[in-house]
């Protein structure tokens, strides 16, 4: 029997363009990116996206209200749902970064590692793999996505406000990887 | 106030009527609501397009809308096309015909990339945003181009799940 519990890196993200450059940014560019004289450190992930500040920010904007809005579904499950897109999708930045925040919202590491060693059809405890099948097929291509599925999450006990929660949570993830898995790629986190 | 005026697009495609349950449903994330159609006019009608049109725009969100297999998604891009200003060349790409026939180096490369992207984004490389960059795409066509890409794809998953869960009990 294994004690070691299943664990998943942390990775840092390098663009494969060159990111804007915060010496030369423009005022639009430096309010999206929320630089100020006190807060000249920005991820290279948002000084890549900051070359079009218009969609960077309204995104940005939709994406927190997603991923943390008061209410709805727990944040834990937005984080699977987020996690099961990414699989997916194969990015890896954003699964690792994901994983590990679905871990510490539901401590359930025996989730991630069956998703990372084995993947994404389980098996999983009943309400795991109905969250598991739905966002996979909705990642995949949307028209598999079946009523069945939806109604095994209603079968599990999920109102239809989190359901809407659910689909809004694999569906930015459909966003957010199209973004990660092509404009860059992960690295590991640099030592200190 | 309610009427077929306060329906939005997500609503109409995902077959919501005023006043049902999951209409109302919604209505309690208007940070959801809003935010889509704000995301939604930064990537298609954007203030500042980088050379990006429109109309291509238009064009390349119907283009992905048909590939992904959302008809009645694609209408309304190509309507939104017709009312940006389409040519031929726009109608072959909205289309998805395999090589829009007259299609520059550049408008190629979007399209290849837009398909790509599409379908297949787990197998996105380094080489196909270089591609991008070698058909003359600058920093902010790019990133524009993928968040346009990458909007189409989250709003056909929104549709998708929003009509199941019409069906449901």
């Amino acid at each position: 029997m294994s004690t070691a519990r299943f664990k998943v890196k942390a990775l840092s993200w390098s663009p494969y363009i060159e990111p804007v450059d915060v010496a030369t940014a423009s005022e639009e560019q430096l309010a999206a990116m929320q630089v100020t004289p006190s807060n000249t450190k920005v991820s290279p992930y948002v000084r890549t996206l900051a070359h079009d500040p218009e969609s960077y920010v309204a995104r940005t904007k939709l994406f927190n209200a997603i991923m943390y809005a008061k209410g709805g579904l727990d944040r834990a499950e937005r984080e699977l749902g987020a996690l099961v897109a990414s699989a997916v999708n194969r990015c890896v930045y954003c699964a690792s970064v994901h994983a590990r925040r679905y871990v510490e919202l539901s401590g359930r590491e025996d989730v991630v590692e069956e998703i990372y060693v084995r993947g994404l059809e389980g098996p999983f405890d009943a309400r795991t793999q109905a969250i598991a099948d739905f966002c996979k097929a909705l990642s995949e291509t949307p028209s598999q996505a079946t009523k069945e599925q939806v109604q095994a999450l209603r079968d599990h006990g999920m109102s239809k406000a989190e359901i809407v929660d659910l689909v809004h949570s694999a569906a930015i993830f459909g966003w957010a990887n199209r973004l990660m898995h092509t404009l860059g790629h992960s690295v590991p986190v640099e030592a200190k | 106030m309610m009427g077929m005026s306060d329906l939005d697009q997500i609503d109409i495609l995902s077959g919501l009527k005023p006043g049902s349950e999951l209409y109302a449903i919604r209505r309690e994330r208007p940070e959801f609501v809003e935010g889509t159609e704000l995301c939604r006019e930064t990537v298609l009608s954007p203030n500042h397009g980088f050379g990006l049109s429109h109309a291509l725009r238009a064009a390349l969100a119907s283009r992905m809308a048909r590939s992904i297999g959302r008809e009645d998604l694609a209408a309304v891009y190509d309507l939104m096309l017709d009312e940006a200003g389409s040519d031929a060349d726009l109608a072959s790409i909205a289309s998805g015909a395999e090589t829009a026939a007259a299609a520059d180096a550049f408008t190629s490369a979007i399209i290849r990339h837009a398909d790509l992207v599409t379908q297949t984004p787990r197998n996105s490389s380094r080489a196909d945003i270089e591609r991008l960059e070698k058909a003359g795409l600058t920093n902010p066509q790019i990133i524009a181009l993928s968040e346009l890409i990458a909007f189409v794809n989250y709003e056909a998953r929104v549709l998708a799940g929003l009509s199941l869960l019409e069906e449901v009990e």
